[in-house]
């Protein structure tokens, strides 16, 4: 049935963990559709572990052309050697030009075994894909140099182009009920050996953080001084119906969870509001929330660089401005 | 080299055959009058529920039912129909099962196990328990592109 000659186009490495709330593969199928589109070719999907169809389904239903599933009761669990040994084959076999997954912490381990592996290239962390039109390469932006600028990455002369990209860069298709793909089912009986022997995994209980759905994002730097000041940044969020934020030194401050990360090593947002509050404006956060469609600025220092790519800027302090909006707010919702 | 099996996936409703997802799969003839067949139709978005057809003998290649869109035909081995949550059962006789339809409900889309040891005219084996799916044996089309439509039934 079929033929296999629309599988050498742009695969997906599909990450279902956290299904519904991780839409990071969702998201590369349907930039992945637009890339192999551009290049008259097909995208697949790629699946691996154990009871895997309603993956395998969602994936068809939201763009993917073909789903290559491998079902095992050892592949369950994620291990980095032998999904790398098994993932090396099926791209060697077909040679896919163009390889995706989402810069989730899954795919951060192992797409780069998988680029050392095949002895090619990988644009880590990138925050946008196109098909260069006249030599039909992959052009990848990626931030570099500690995210001061945006390099455009190309790939000439190995196979596959591989790129991670972050979770709401991209948007997701809408689920079509009506599609149909195909599936391939590799054959395999043993595994690939793995040094790694996995005793038990254990999900870790974490606060619901959906900040690439939040219509609002409030988002605080380090420029608020204290955790305590951040911690009103809930009060602000709750108001206005949205999520918070925050910037990589924050983080470090320990005054946020990692989840709330945005930025280069973070999230992407694409709120209808953000709200950035303390924060320099430097280029490993703004790329994750370029997405924005208003942002409003508030910073001490009026020649902070978030000012030039905010539509509303507040030069003061935000430990003084932040309980006039709180107050203005109360009175108002 | 490696080797595939390959099929079709519907974004709606799969059945699992074989250890493979398809949109719908026909056993045996259904164009025959008396003949074996096993024929599971497509599920289209807005429906939920499988239709299941089929002729289906015993052993020794005798008729013991007919089912027509999952509901029961004729039933010479006085088989007993069980409606169960999400499908049905049908009994050969007390604690024999001859057939299981389930439907599993995703958040988006249904997928239809079945459970059947099923002989045709001849006594041959044509349907047996694989693993949580079923195995089927002989003519078949396993995966189907749009509705079944019999040609002379």
């Amino acid at each position: 049935m079929g033929t296999n000659n629309a599988l050498n186009g742009v695969w997906v490495f599909g990450d279902y963990r956290n299904y519904f709330q991780n839409r990071v593969t969702l998201q590369l199928i349907a930039k992945g559709k637009e890339l192999a589109e551009k290049r008259n070719t097909k995208v697949t999907a790629l699946l691996l572990g154990e009871q895997v169809q309603q993956y395998a389904m969602e994936y068809v239903a939201h763009g993917a052309d073909v789903v290559i599933a491998a079902e095992h009761p050892d592949l369950k669990e994620y291990q980095v050697e032998a999904y790398c040994a098994l993932v090396a084959q099926w791209v060697e076999a077909f040679q896919p030009e163009v390889f995706l997954a989402g810069a989730t912490s899954f795919g951060r381990e192992f797409f780069p075994r998988l680029a050392k592996r095949l002895g090619t290239g990988l644009s880590a962390d990138c925050v946008a894909l196109e098909v260069d039109p006249k030599t039909g390469l992959l052009l990848q932006t990626t931030p570099a140099f500690g995210g001061e600028l945006l390099a455009e990455v190309v790939t000439p002369n190995h196979r596959p182009q591989m790129a991670t990209v972050h979770p709401g860069v991209f948007q997701e298709r809408p689920h079509n009920p009506e599609a149909v793909g195909r599936i391939l089912y590799p054959d395999f009986n043993v595994l690939p050996q793995s040094r790694v022997r996995l005793i038990r995994s254990r999900r870790q209980q974490i606060r619901k953080v959906n900040l690439e759905e939040a219509p609002v994002v409030i988002v605080g730097g380090r420029g608020l001084g204290s955790k305590a000041q951040f911690e009103r940044l809930f009060e602000l969020a709750q108001l206005l119906e949205g999520e918070v934020g925050a910037t990589r030194p924050v983080i470090r401050a320990g005054w946020a969870e990692e989840d709330r990360l945005l930025g280069q090593t973070g999230k992407s947002v694409k709120p209808k509001l953000l709200i950035s509050i303390g924060t320099s404006g430097a280029l490993q956060y703004t790329t994750g929330i370029q997405g924005a469609e208003i942002i409003i600025a508030i910073n001490r220092d009026p020649h902070a660089p978030i000012f030039r790519m905010a539509d509303l800027g507040l030069a003061g302090d935000a430990s003084a401005i932040l309980p006039l909006l709180l107050e203005a707010l109360r009175k108002r919702i | 080299m490696i080797k595939f099996t390959e099929s079709k996936i519907s974004a709606h409703h799969n059945y699992l055959v074989n250890d493979l997802l398809t949109p719908g799969f026909v056993v045996g003839d259904p164009n025959s009058s008396d003949a074996f067949y096993f024929w599971a139709d497509l599920v289209l978005p807005g429906e939920s529920t499988p239709h299941i057809s089929a002729r289906i003998m015993d052993e020794k290649g005798d008729l013991l039912l007919e089912l027509n869109g999952s509901q029961m035909g004729e039933n010479p081995g006085k088989c007993d129909y069980h409606p169960l949550q999400g499908g049905f059962k049908i009994f050969r006789r007390p604690n024999e099962p001859l057939l299981e339809v389930l439907t599993q409900n995703f958040p988006r889309g249904h997928m239809t196990r079945i459970k059947a040891r099923l002989f045709d005219e001849k006594g041959d084996l044509r349907v047996e328990p694989l693993g949580e799916s079923i195995q089927v044996h002989g003519e078949a089309k396993l995966v189907l592109d749009a509705p079944f439509t019999p040609s002379a039934r």
